[in-house]
This record gives structure tokens, sequence and C-alpha cells, in this order.
């Protein structure tokens, strides 16, 4: 509850800015936009329950039982064990008889009201679906913030310094040097006796890593962009898995014992965290390096750049004021749409990991035919992501004036 | 990147058509690598097409109960499942449902998705509006968890998948088209034959189109990468195609309940379709970069 005070009171704050910088119609242009996507959004989960699939003969066995042809949904929340005025009851208060219109206003009249209905229609008390949120979103909020931070932290400098470097000569190492570190580390995890998989790995990551970070040029800014896209390419559950067991079966580095909260002290809740948020960070690593790196390489290329350097400005000083500053706002609209990226993430990775999160209960309720917590759940993610992506669209504004200068006055 | 994102990972995919000319990627190597990705591509598509009929593929589902979860050696390639069923077998014929469903996906969206983008980027107006519309809506909307949905929704069946899918693919492509369309409508040679009289669907099928063809035709490598990624992760977490039918993910899927056991049912399928993945996005990252317009020299 208190989260959406929070948000409310920034989109308060920020709309009045707007509309104190960019007039009336620009403020009501963008948040009646998000208003309307909204509406849509919410509208069109709604609208998707209608669609469960039944064919002609289970509608008929549907109406003998003497419920309505619609309950399917409820009969799959409720079980096979459900009694009759049940699903009748289900089936009235979900409004699944009336129009899509109707049904759509009683379950949005439930949601404002704060009433998202039972987690779990079928574990008799049913708890409601409020608490689960409450229980689990905190150890989602946290995986995500997580690796957030670690994807920036990669892919920030790596941007930074592949973009800074295409356009450099590299420094006078022998391009030689290269295939014979990577002959000699292969050589030396051979004798070793190294597994395969470690030996490639060490064998050509490593001087790759270390001859291009030294040579830099045009072949360090490649082979950046190489890294990255090989990440891209991974698909997530692949790379969880294996460094699952490379970190937890193997080594034990990470135990999968489940979510350690603050409380339990900082120590625990990170190493709680670390393996799952990892992933999810390398995963959005690739995104933001190679938008990063092509925006800075635009901005590199434009006269304040020669201007500043003309003015004696360190490079330093150029790439981190002039050129990464407008570069921000770029990633910063990345970043938002990929809150919808990091959901799909979540539910990936929370499955590999055991983690007891919002991604995790999704598939359980998905499992367990729970149509109503789904549809409630993918709707919030939705209003969730369509207010962070107005947020960011608002603090764009503020961020570069050059927005603001396309507004209509 | 990882699942389906539309947006956001086709547009990182994307995102190096960006770059300056001189930083053409991979250069000298581009052309080596650029060959063996595409080999790869047609030596996967060849291979899961004919399937069985090669001699070194037998019946997937063949259970040996004298070869149980062991390791790849020469006639298991790629070892043996937990009855005994043949790794590499079933990765070939699993490879079959994958594709498919990336291939259909690929045509309906770059199908539907391009006409919607060309029609909404060259005439505007309300249909563009309309089209703008669809494209936020689904933007607002995680891509897995959606599918997620609909298969549950409906059914877990070759058809459903394919339409759920497609169904986030076709405003994703709208998208990308429709901004590469908006670029080329502002042409020179456009607006000429506007004032020359031309018709506007003989321009948008003789001007425009040729030269939105190269933008299509590599984001239908990407999104077919992309497809291939959503459809592995759904059948991954067992809500794609139902049971007996094998698909990429389903067998790393199977592979993990006994990790310990069997790591290579995790790691060889995977090596696959990551290769496999790599492939597509590199193919398609390279075919942007020759055909980016603006970077072309005389």
């Amino acid at each position: 509850m208190i989260v959406v005070l929070v948000i409310l009171a920034v989109l308060v704050a920020l709309a009045t800015w707007i509309v104190r910088v960019a007039g009336w119609r620009f403020a009501v242009q963008r948040l009646g936009g998000a208003l309307l996507i909204l509406l849509l959004v919410t509208f069109i989960t709604s609208f998707l329950l209608r669609f469960v699939g039944v064919d002609a003969e289970q509608k008929a066995a549907l109406r003998e039982l003497g419920v309505s042809e619609n309950a399917q949904p409820c009969v799959s929340a409720l079980g096979t064990g459900a009694t009759v005025e049940a699903v009748n009851a289900c089936v009235d208060e979900r409004g699944l008889d009336e129009n899509a219109f109707v049904q759509y206003w009683g379950w949005a009249k439930d949601v404002l009201r704060g009433d998202l209905g039972p987690a779990f229609y079928k574990s008799g008390d049913a708890e409601p679906l409020t608490g689960t949120i409450e229980q689990r979103m905190p150890r989602t909020a946290w995986l995500f913030l997580y690796s957030q931070i670690i994807a920036l932290a990669i892919a920030v400098p790596l941007g930074i310094w592949s973009a800074y470097q295409a356009g450099r000569v590299p420094r006078p190492i022998p391009k030689i040097v290269y295939p014979i570190a990577v002959v000699a580390l292969l050589a030396i995890s051979v004798f070793a006796g190294w597994t395969l998989a470690a030996a490639l790995l060490v064998g050509i990551l490593v001087p790759t890593a270390v001859f291009h970070g030294l040579r830099g040029g045009p072949g360090g800014d490649t082979a950046v962009n190489l890294f990255a896209f090989v990440l891209l390419s991974v698909p997530a559950f692949v790379l969880g898995e294996s460094l699952r067991f490379v970190f937890s079966v193997q080594r034990g580095w990470y135990p999968l014992t489940g979510y350690a909260p603050w409380s339990e002290g900082v120590g625990a809740h990170l190493k709680s965290v670390w393996l799952p948020a990892l992933v999810l960070g390398l995963a959005a690593t690739p995104v933001y390096l190679r938008l990063l790196r092509a925006d800075m390489r635009q901005n590199l290329q434009q006269d304040f750049v020669a201007v500043a350097k003309a003015k004696g400005m360190s490079n330093t000083h150029i790439l981190l004021r002039h050129v990464l500053r407008p570069s921000t706002v770029t990633l910063l609209t990345v970043a938002g749409l990929n809150i919808a990226q990091l959901v799909n993430g979540a539910i990936v990775v929370e499955f590999i990991y055991d983690f007891d999160g919002m991604g995790s209960y999704l598939l359980e309720a998905v499992a367990r035919r729970e149509f109503f917590a789904v549809q409630t759940l993918v709707a919030l993610v939705a209003v969730v992501f369509v207010v962070a992506n107005t947020i960011v669209d608002l603090l764009y504004t503020i961020v570069d004036p050059r927005v603001r200068a396309q507004a209509p006055a | 990147m990882t699942d389906i994102a539309p947006e956001a990972a086709i547009e990182a995919a994307g995102a190096a058509a960006a770059d300056a000319p001189e930083s053409r990627g991979v250069r000298g190597s581009g052309n080596w690598l650029f060959r063996f990705a595409l080999g790869w591509l047609v030596l996967v598509a060849v291979v899961s097409a004919l399937g069985e009929l090669l001699p070194f593929v037998s019946d997937p589902n063949e259970r040996d109960a004298s070869a149980i979860s062991q390791g790849p050696s020469w006639s298991h390639p790629f070892g043996t499942a937990s009855f005994g069923q043949d790794v590499f077998s079933r990765v070939v014929v699993g490879g079959r449902i994958s594709l498919f469903v990336g291939f259909m996906v690929t045509v309906i969206g770059i199908g539907l998705g391009g006409l919607l983008g060309l029609l909404a980027g060259y005439l505007r107006g309300w249909l563009d509006s309309i089209v703008r519309v669809i494209i936020s809506v689904t933007l607002a909307i995680p891509a897995l968890l959606l599918v997620i949905f609909i298969v549950a929704i409906r059914s877990q069946s070759l058809f459903t998948v394919i339409v759920a899918v497609s169904l986030l693919a076709i405003p994703a492509l709208a998208r990308i088209v429709r901004g590469a369309t908006l670029q080329v409508a502002d042409r020179d040679y456009v607006k000429a034959a506007q004032v020359l009289g031309v018709k506007k669907l003989t321009i948008l099928r003789r001007e425009v189109l040729p030269n939105v063809m190269p933008t299509l035709v590599s984001f239908a490598f990407l999104t077919f990468g992309i497809v291939l990624v959503a459809e592995s992760s759904l059948s991954f977490l067992g809500l794609s195609v139902e049971a007996p039918t094998i698909t990429w993910g389903s067998i790393i899927g199977e592979g993990r309940i006994k990790f310990n056991e069997t790591p290579h049912m995790v790691f060889l399928p995977s090596a696959v379709l990551f290769l496999t993945v790599l492939s597509l996005n590199f193919v398609g990252d390279q075919l942007l970069k020759r055909f980016d317009i603006k970077e072309a020299g005389i």
C-alpha cells in the first residue's frame, strides 16, 4: 500500500512539474495516453479469461451439471470436488455470465478496492492474493534490484570503454602475442588436467580479455561486442541451469536452501540471492551494453565533442560528462522497457533456483489452473510496467530539454 | 537476451546497426563467421527435416534398458536419457518442432506485422493511430507471462503455442517495420513518385517495400532466434506442446531433474540451442549491417 502511495506521490509531483514546464496539453497527452493503455491492457487480460478452452461437448456437460456453460474457469479453479452451489457462486462473483464489460468492471472495482481475490481457490480457507504478494514480492524486488546493479556494473564501464576504443589506434602490442597466449594457456590447462569446458573457458577467455584489454583499439571494441553477442544468445534457462550446476551442485557456493531476508543478516541475505541475481543481471547486460555503446558512438561524432576536445578537455572528462550524459537517457528508457523482460526472466530463474518469489508463484498458479489469480497478476504487472515507463517518459523530459521543446506549447 | 522480449531484445539485437561504418563488427573474420553461421543453420534445418531418414538417427522414443543415463559415446554421441533413449535422436527430432514453431511465428509475424507496419508507416492517419495503440498495449505485457497465460487457458497444443507467440511477434515487428517505413517514406525518390502522381499502393509496392525488405529479412532472422528461445523456455517450464512431443526445451527440462547423473542431457542440447540462436542472431546482425542504406558508400 505504501508503495502505491509513493508511486502516486511521485506521479503527481512529476505531473505538476511537467504542467509547469511543458504546459497542460503535453501533460494531458502523456498521462492520458498512459491511462488509455492501462485500461486497454487490463481489459484485454480480463477478456482473455472468456477463452478458456471449452468445446461444445464440455459446454453441454457443464449445463447438465446445472452450472453455467461459461463456468469453466471456476470449475478449474475450485477443482473437481466443488459443489454446484460453490461454482455458481463463483460464476456470479466473477461475472462470467455477464458481458465482457460488466465482467471487467466487476474485476476492476474489486482491484481498486484492494481486493485481489484468493491466491489459491482450492486450498480451503483461501489465502488472499494480497497476502501472497506481500510475502513474496520483496524477494522478487530485491532480485530485480541486484540484477540491475550487476547488469549496469558490467555494461556501463564496458560500454564506455568499447565505444571509446572503437575510434582509437591500438597500443603497439604485436598481434601474434594473442595466439601464443591462447595456445600457451590451453597447453597449461591440458597438463593441469582441467575439464574440457574449463580449459576452453580459461584458455580462450582470459587471454582474449587481457590481450584486448591492454591493446585497446577497434579489436578491443570487437571483443566486447562478441562478448555481448554471445551473452545475448544464451537463453536464460541455459545460463541459469549451467551456473546452478557449477556453483550449487559442484561447488556448493550457492545454497539452495531458499531466501533469507535482511533480518537474518546482510551476509545470509546476499548469499541467498546472488546467483539468481547474477543470472538475471547477465541476461540484461548485453541489452544495456550494446545500446550504450551504439549510442555513445553516435554521440562521439557530434560537434560538441570536437569542441570540447579543442578546448583541451581530457578524454575522461569528455567521455563521462559530455558523451555519457545524453546516453543515460537512452539507458533509462531501455531500463524501463526491460521491466517486462525482467518479469520473464524471473519466471524462469525462480523456477530453476526454487526461489519463492512472484515468478514461481505464477507458475504454480498456472499449474493449478488458478486463472483468476494469474489474470490479476498479469494485469498488475502490466500496470506497474505502464506506470514505470510513464515515469521514465516524464523523467526524459526533465533530463533532455530537446524533448520538451518538441512538445506542443 | 533471454526470453522473448519482442521489443527490448529485438532492439538490442539490432542496436549495432546504428554503429559507424568503420566498426562493421568483425570485419575480416566476419565473412568467415557469417558463412559458418549460415552453414550451421542449413545443417540444423536439413538434419532435423530429414530426421529418422538419416542413418545415424534412431527412433527417439526407443528405450534401451542396457544403456540408461549413459554419457556420450560413439554409439550415442549425446549420451542416453533416463530410459535409455538416444539423446542425439531426441535433439534431432525435437529440433523439428522447435524450428517449426520458430519458422511459423516468423512467417506470420513478418507477414502480418510487416504488412501492418508498412501500411501504418506509409499511409499514416487513423490506421497508424490504431497500430500505435496496439503496439503500446502489447509492449506493456511481459511476453512470456502472456504466452503462459494464453497457453494455460487454451491448451498446450502446437497451434496455441504458435498463435500465442505470434500475437506478440506481430506488434513487435509492426513497430520495427513501421519505423523503417517512416524513414524510407521520407526519401526523395518516394516524394518524386508522389509528385508524378503514381498511385499510393504502387509506390508502396515498387518504391517503399523493396527498400524496407532488407530490414524485414534481417529481423526475420533475429525474430526466429528470439522465438526459438521463447518456445524453448516455455517447454523447459513444461508449458509448451505436451509430453510425448519432444522439443529442445523439454529435453533440457527433462535432463535437469537428474542433473547430477546426466549433465550431458542438459549441456549438449543446450549447446545446440545456443549455437542455433547465436547463428540466427549473427546472420541477422550482419545482414542488417550489410543492408544498412545510411552507411553505404558509392
